[in-house]
This record gives C-alpha cells, sequence and structure tokens, in this order.
C-alpha cells in the first residue's frame, strides 16, 4: 500500500480499478526494491519479453511483402532484439545487482543502448537509437499494463490514472465508468479539475509520479477532499474510507436540501448563481444542483472530440438542447475559446513559438470567418428557443470586440436575407481575462451588455504563471493583491456604465472567496455545478454588511498569503462542516 | 585464412573482413550476420580492435556500430569452424550482405 | 481571397477631399462607379444603404480604421476600396479617435461567404501593424496598389 499526496482538485471519494492512460514519453524514476522482490521483478521482465515479442509477431505477419517490407524488416529486427539472451541478461543483472524495479532495469539498459547509438558519428548508425527507444517503450507498455484505446470501451468502473489529461482525451469520458481521476501533473485549475468538477467524481492532480508506481488494474482510492491517492490499500484502509465516503455524501445531501431555497443573503441581497457547462448534458445537472442558468457555455467540445468541423445544424442541435433545459432563464453561449491546442495548431504549418499569446480564442475566429460565422449563426438560431446572450472570450482591446460585433452583425444581415428569424435584440457580452481587458474595461463596457470576468486566464496574463505547470502552480493565486486591483477596476467600470457583471472563473466556485466577490459588488457569479449548493450555503450564511467589510479588509492588504489565509479563515467561521 | 588446432576437437578460424555496403554493419545486414553465426555450432566472435562480442547475439554485433570501411576479425572455434568462417566471410565481402539499400 | 480579387485599384484616393463621414462615403462609392464597379445599381441608393447602415452602428473599429460596407442586390462579386484622410475624419468610433484609412465594401446578397472572405483578408492584413503603418504612410494610389499586391505574395510581411 503506498500514499501519495497532491492536490485535491475535486471533492469525493473513489475506490475503483486503476486504468492508466498512455502518454509517449516516460521517465522512470529510479525506485528500489528489497532483495526479497528481486524474483518477482525478474519474472516481470520476463513476461515483458515474452509478451512483447507475441506482439511483435502478430505485427511482422500482419505486414504483407509488398507495402510493407521496410516495416517487416525493422518488427524481425526488433523481434531480434527480444530473442537476445544478452539483452535480457543485462537487465536482470542490473536488478539483481543494484535492487531496482522492471521498469527502472529494462529503461535504463535500453537508453544505454541508444545513447551508445546516438554518440556514433555516422549518421545512420546514430539515428538507429530511435530503434532502442522504440523497443524500449514497447517492453514498459507491457510492464505498466497500458492499454490505448481503453477509454472508448469502457465496461467496468474504473479510476484514470494519468501523466496530465488534454481536452481531447477528457472529452470521451463516461460518468458510468469514470469514477475519479489522478494526474502527476496539473495545479488547482487544470482542466482535469475542471472536467472532473463538471461530471462531478473525485480528482487529485500534481502527484508528481504516481504513474510510476501504480499498474494497471492496481485498486486506487483518490480522495479528493484532502488531496491523497492511496494505492493498494489494505482491507483496513478500504473499510476506513468507505465509512468516510458515506459519512461525505451525507453531508452533500444536506447540502442538496437548499436546492430549492434562494440564494438570499441574510439581509436579503439576491445572488444569481448560474452554471459552468462543457457539454449539453450538464445542463439538467445545473438545475438540480439549484443553478439558476447558465453563465458559461463552454463550445470548444464541439471541436475536439471530432475530425471534421462541425456544421451549422450540429452547433444548432446542441445549444438547442441546452437552452430547451434552461427555456426562460438565461444561457450564455461563449464562442470558441480554442487555442494552444491541436485544433489550431494543427492547422498552420508553422506551429507557433508560444501559442498560449498567439491565434487563439476571438483572434482565431476573426481570421477564420467561415468558422466564425457558421457558430454564430446556430446561436442566433438558437436564440428564438429561450434567453439566449452570446459572449466573445479574450478580447484584448476594443477592435477585436468591434470587429466580432461586426462580423455578427453581417450575420444578422444574412438571416435577415434567407428570412431566418433570431433574436435581434440578443445581448452581446465579453469576457474579461487580461490586463489590457481589465484595465480598459470602461472604454469596452460602452458597447457591450454585460462583462464575464474570467478569473483563470485573467490571473495566468497578470501573473505570468501557466496553471497547468505544477512548478510554478503555487504562484497561481487569486488572493494576488494585482489580481484583485483589477477585478475591482473591471466591477467599478462596469457598475459606472450600469451594465451586469459576473464572475465566471474558477475562484467563483471556490468557498473561500465568496464573501471577497459579493463584497467588492459583485451580484452574478457563474460556476461549477457540483459547488453549487456550497457556494448556495455561504450566501444564506452572510450578510451583504460582512462581505463589505472582508472586501475592504482584503483590499487593503498587500501579501497574498496574508490574504489567502485571512479569506481561509473567514470562511471557515461560517461553515465549518466544509472542512 | 589461417587454420590452427588446439586440441582434437576444437578447431580455430579467423578471417579478416572489410565492410563495404555504404551504411555499414546496421539493422537489416547485422541480422543476416547473426542469423548465419547462429546456425553454426561453434563458438563466434567479432572483433573491432576495440571491443570483442559474440557474433551470436544481434545487440552485442549492432553495438559495434561498425561503419563502411570498418574492419573486422571474425574467430570461429568449433567442429564447423572453417566452414563458418567461410560462409561469414562469403556475406560479408561478395555478397554485400544482400542488401538492397546499398543501391541508395 | 487576396486583396487583388476584390480592391478595386483605379478606385483608390489617397487624400479623400470630404472632410466628414458622409461624404467620404459617397466619394468612395462614386469612385467605385466611375471605376465601372457598380454596374445595375444607384450610387444614390447604395450610399444611402450605407449611411443608413453607419447610423446604427458605427464601423470605426478604433485605432483610425473604418470598414463600411453593405451588401446589396445586383452587385455580383465583392467590391472594394481604400481612401485615405491625412486629416482624419469623424467616425463615431468608440475610442473616439479619427480615422484616417477607410476601406469600403460592397457585396453581393446572395453569396454572403464571398463578404465574409473579403473581410478575413482585410481582418488579416489589419492585425499586423507594419501594414497599417505603411498604409497610413501611402501617399498616392500606387503606393497603396503596390502594397496591397506585395501583402498578398508576402502573407508573412
Amino acid at each position: 500500500m503506498e500514499i501519495k499526496k497532491g492536490i485535491a482538485a475535486s471533492p469525493g471519494i473513489s475506490i475503483a480499478k486503476s486504468l492508466i492512460i498512455d502518454s509517449e514519453d516516460y521517465l522512470i524514476p529510479q525506485r528500489k526494491i528489497t532483495p526479497s522482490q528481486r524474483l518477482t521483478e525478474i519474472q516481470r521482465v520476463r513476461n515483458a519479453f515474452k509478451d512483447a515479442i507475441d506482439e511483435l509477431t502478430q505485427f511482422e505477419a500482419q505486414q504483407d511483402q509488398t507495402e510493407g517490407s521496410k516495416i517487416k524488416d525493422i518488427f524481425a529486427v526488433h523481434l531480434r532484439f527480444l530473442r537476445d539472451r544478452s539483452l535480457r541478461k543485462k537487465i536482470t543483472d542490473l536488478i539483481h545487482s543494484e535492487l531496482v524495479t522492471a521498469e527502472y532495469g529494462v529503461s535504463t539498459v535500453l537508453r544505454e543502448i541508444a545513447a551508445h547509438f546516438s554518440n556514433q558519428k555516422d549518421s545512420y548508425i546514430n539515428e538507429r537509437a530511435a530503434d532502442f527507444y522504440d523497443i524500449e517503450r514497447r517492453l514498459l507498455r507491457q510492464l505498466l499494463g497500458r492499454k490505448r484505446e481503453d477509454i472508448k470501451h469502457l465496461s467496468e468502473e474504473v479510476a484514470i490514472i494519468a501523466r496530465e489529461l488534454s481536452p481531447t482525451q477528457t472529452a470521451g469520458f463516461n460518468k458510468k465508468f469514470v469514477k475519479g481521476l489522478a494526474t502527476d501533473a496539473g495545479g488547482r485549475t487544470s482542466h482535469t479539475v475542471i472536467v472532473a468538477r463538471s461530471l462531478g467524481i473525485p480528482a487529485v492532480v500534481a502527484l508528481e509520479d504516481l504513474t510510476e508506481i501504480v499498474h494497471g488494474g492496481d485498486r486506487v482510492i483518490i480522495d479528493g477532499n484532502r488531496g491523497i491517492v492511496i494505492v493498494n490499500p489494505d482491507d483496513e484502509t478500504i473499510q476506513q474510507y468507505k465509512k468516510y465516503s458515506h459519512e461525505f455524501s451525507e453531508f452533500e445531501h444536506k447540502l442538496a436540501a437548499i436546492r430549492e431555497k434562494p440564494a438570499e443573503t441574510r439581509d436579503g441581497t439576491k445572488i444569481t448563481i448560474l452554471g459552468n457547462i462543457e457539454f449539453p448534458d450538464e445542463a439538467e445537472l445545473v438545475l438540480q444542483k439549484g443553478g439558476e442558468g447558465i453563465g458559461l457555455y463552454r463550445t470548444e467540445f464541439l471541436y475536439l472530440s471530432v475530425t471534421t468541423e462541425p456544421t451549422e445544424q450540429q452547433h444548432y442541435e446542441a445549444y438547442a438542447e441546452t437552452v430547451g433545459v434552461f427555456k426562460h432563464r438565461p444561457v450564455i453561449i461563449r464562442t470558441v475559446d480554442l487555442g494552444a491546442d491541436k485544433h489550431t495548431q494543427s492547422r498552420r504549418f508553422a506551429p507557433e513559438p508560444n501559442p498560449f499569446l498567439g491565434l487563439r480564442s476571438i483572434r482565431f475566429c476573426l481570421q477564420n470567418l467561415m468558422m466564425f460565422k457558421t457558430q454564430l449563426r446556430a446561436i442566433l438560431r438558437a436564440s428564438l428557443l429561450g434567453q439566449v446572450k452570446i459572449m466573445f472570450p479574450l478580447i484584448t482591446n476594443l477592435q477585436e470586440m468591434m470587429q466580432a460585433k461586426m462580423i455578427l452583425r453581417d450575420v444578422m444581415e444574412d438571416l435577415d436575407e434567407e428570412s431566418i428569424p433570431y433574436n435581434r435584440n440578443i445581448e452581446i457580452g465579453i469576457m474579461i481575462e487580461t490586463p489590457s481587458a481589465a484595465l480598459t474595461a470602461s472604454t469596452l463596457a460602452q458597447d457591450v451588455d454585460f462583462f464575464s470576468i474570467g478569473t483563470n486566464d485573467l490571473i495566468q496574463y497578470t501573473l505570468a504563471v501557466d496553471r497547468g505547470n505544477e512548478l510554478v502552480s503555487t504562484l497561481y493565486s487569486a488572493a494576488d493583491p494585482a489580481v484583485l486591483r483589477l477585478i475591482r477596476t473591471v466591477i467599478q467600470d462596469a457598475h459606472k456604465t450600469q451594465i451586469d457583471v459576473a464572475v465566471c472563473g474558477e475562484v467563483a466556485s471556490d468557498p473561500e472567496y465568496v464573501m471577497l466577490l459579493l463584497g467588492m459588488g459583485i451580484r452574478t457569479i457563474s460556476i461549477t455545478p457540483p459547488m453549487i449548493p456550497e457556494v448556495k450555503q455561504i450566501i444564506r450564511s452572510v450578510t451583504i454588511e460582512d462581505c463589505n467589510a472582508v472586501a475592504r479588509k482584503v483590499l487593503g492588504m498587500n501579501s497574498e498569503r496574508q490574504i489567502s489565509s485571512y479569506l481561509r479563515n473567514a470562511v471557515r467561521k461560517i461553515l465549518p462542516e466544509a472542512f | 585464412m589461417q587454420a590452427g588446432q588446439d586440441s582434437l576437437e576444437k578447431v580455430v578460424c579467423e578471417t579478416t573482413v572489410e565492410i563495404k555496403n555504404k551504411n555499414g554493419l546496421h539493422m537489416r545486414p547485422a541480422m543476416q550476420l547473426v542469423d548465419l553465426a547462429n546456425q553454426f555450432d561453434c563458438d563466434i566472435t567479432v572483433n573491432n580492435s576495440e571491443n570483442v562480442v559474440d557474433g551470436k547475439s544481434i545487440m552485442q554485433i549492432v553495438m559495434l556500430a561498425a561503419s563502411c570501411g570498418t574492419k573486422l576479425k571474425i574467430k570461429a572455434e568449433g567442429t564447423d569452424a572453417k566452414k563458418a568462417i567461410s560462409a561469414m566471410q562469403e556475406l560479408v565481402e561478395n555478397k554485400h550482405f544482400i542488401d538492397p539499400d546499398s543501391a541508395d | 481571397m487576396k486583396f487583388v480579387d476584390f480592391v478595386c485599384f483605379e478606385a483608390i484616393i489617397p487624400e479623400l477631399q470630404a472632410k466628414d463621414r458622409d461624404g467620404v462615403i459617397a466619394e468612395l462609392v462614386s469612385a467605385l462607379e466611375k471605376a465601372g464597379r457598380l454596374k445595375k445599381p444607384s450610387r444614390e441608393k447604395i450610399i444611402k444603404s450605407m449611411i443608413e447602415r453607419e447610423n446604427e452602428a458605427s464601423t470605426g473599429i478604433g485605432k483610425g480604421i473604418a470598414l463600411p460596407h453593405v451588401k446589396y442586390p445586383g452587385i455580383e462579386d465583392v467590391v472594394a476600396v481604400i481612401g485615405q484622410s491625412s486629416t482624419g475624419i469623424d467616425f463615431s468610433a468608440l475610442d473616439k479617435q479619427p480615422v484616417y484609412s477607410v476601406i469600403l465594401l460592397i457585396s453581393p446578397v446572395d453569396n454572403p461567404d464571398k463578404h465574409l472572405q473579403a473581410m478575413e483578408s482585410v481582418f488579416k492584413r489589419l492585425q499586423q501593424e507594419r501594414f497599417r503603418k505603411f498604409l497610413r504612410q501611402s501617399r498616392s494610389a500606387e503606393e497603396i496598389e503596390e502594397l496591397l499586391k506585395e501583402v498578398d505574395e508576402n502573407p508573412a510581411l
């Protein structure tokens, strides 16, 4: 049994079999074994070799003579390698003398051989190093039990373990079978977290080397409350966790009871709680949890799990489904926020060196008007079905905003021409998620109907920190005075122009920040559905007076640490059971 | 080619060959050499003046990373040593390992 | 879409006579008519339409650029013209700054994609600081034409 500590990313407990999702690059740390484990590890090496040989023999047979002869050759050579006794002996000798794991032995020996090759002057010979890396991967795959493509064919409950998870990988997750997530990488607001929370399953991130320790099929406990993962727990631990899990769901049920109650402070101020969703089927979850609409409907999923661009009809159907659930309540649809990922990068012949600061999101849309107009048309058509609003992401300056609005208008004229009805008065808003937008919010406010503050990106761009990079993820914090000052500016500018301003980043889902946001003047938040009951509970337990006092205090502080601990203490006083 | 006798059972044969194909002793030729070596009972070693390796081990032969022009000393020890050496020589020098890649 | 595909080089006005928004629109549309690009629709009607549209929402997108445009029946293919004013025109842009470069487009009604393709080209170029600068600095119709042809050939100006 091994206990690993990471960052708690999504609440809940799961006890399930692990399924490790492949990533191409393994880094095996040196893990020591005891002398008594030697024989087991050596046997594991033998098995891995045998399985790899079987696998390759099959592949070789499948390659036909004509086209695949070069490939057939490569397999033939790799097969001879795998059959070579001296190779296996080198590995088992290493295990025997250095007391290391099978993975470490395989990796070390094969990389040594690969290095020997890359050091040769002859270019043809030094390119052969790649063959050895390939053999290493093949053996490691056998040892680590990783299976590809299994996510699409799940038939039992699993906990997914990976180095990190990309939006494309998570797009296929089925809540019925995926019971928990744990990743080596990632910070508090990485994609894994967002997905786990949406699905309502526990997740722990930033575990650093979990993937090296877990073997496919190992039982794991994922404790998303405390940020712990337990590999191969013993019976006693399992019993303890089952009990704890039961207690925790009772707490959740208690929270569920406040679903029908309004989100009103003790002194009668109404706060609107909306939900952030990614897939149409999460709309139900928002309602179930007591949300009053959708504050952020992320539309990227339409592009991520498919190989061709979605049609206008496909867009429309997804939006119609969501709006149908909410009828008269607001649904704010955000236009595609793709960027720094496969979709935008694969379309270029020269991938951008820094996609994060490059042609992404609205900028990408403004230079791909065919794609943009398809989405805009679908949103406009869907606007007839309910209270649909449209929101443009990553607006950094006035020009971008005007261009986006201009195209929207052009698309409206086209629909008019085709006699296709839509809501002419659809509300248009923008996300404030860059320092430049925050600092010029007063100008931007003149020509939009609402703002939504995207704190995730705002924090990243303001503090120059990648929230997914576990090496710096502790620097990423909404409690940084610089960030808070920007948020306050935006709220003040919005109030002056009398437009709505909401917060839709992860910070709004965080119980520790509720009072602060309310105290700074926010009256609408859009959060991850599972957190709606808890946040509502906090809102119902405070007065606006209290919140204003918290905000005043915090805005006078100039250290992130001071601010976060102050906020932590403030909320603990109100809702001790959440901790 | 030299022939010597240490005992009644063992025959030792040696020869020196030069790798002539363009890409040296890479995958395909190495495979052919090793497959051939494994057809014989005798022990076969290959020496490139820095290292001596087992001629029947693909891994060790490939490790030699012998490029075009490298001279290798092949030594066979056993009852069929003579046959082995003769076959190996034929493969390396005359047939150039039947390497279609040499045409590149 | 390349600029050569839709910009009417003969109609380019390197220094606009009109000093007000509506005058500029009229001047540019007239230039297109003179170059024979309007065919059926009447110049007056197009100007009126464009001004109406401009009244509803300014096409001054900031940084001294305006993109007045309209879709009109009878127009076969998207056509554009560029006009510059060294003194600046008030287009009621949101940034309250005067406009120095006006790119006017007239597009067919039954082929909305053409309009968007032309807009996309314009947006792509405007995104590049150097393009905007060179455009501003151009003093003659030939210079503007050269600039447009050059960016068509070298997307990475």
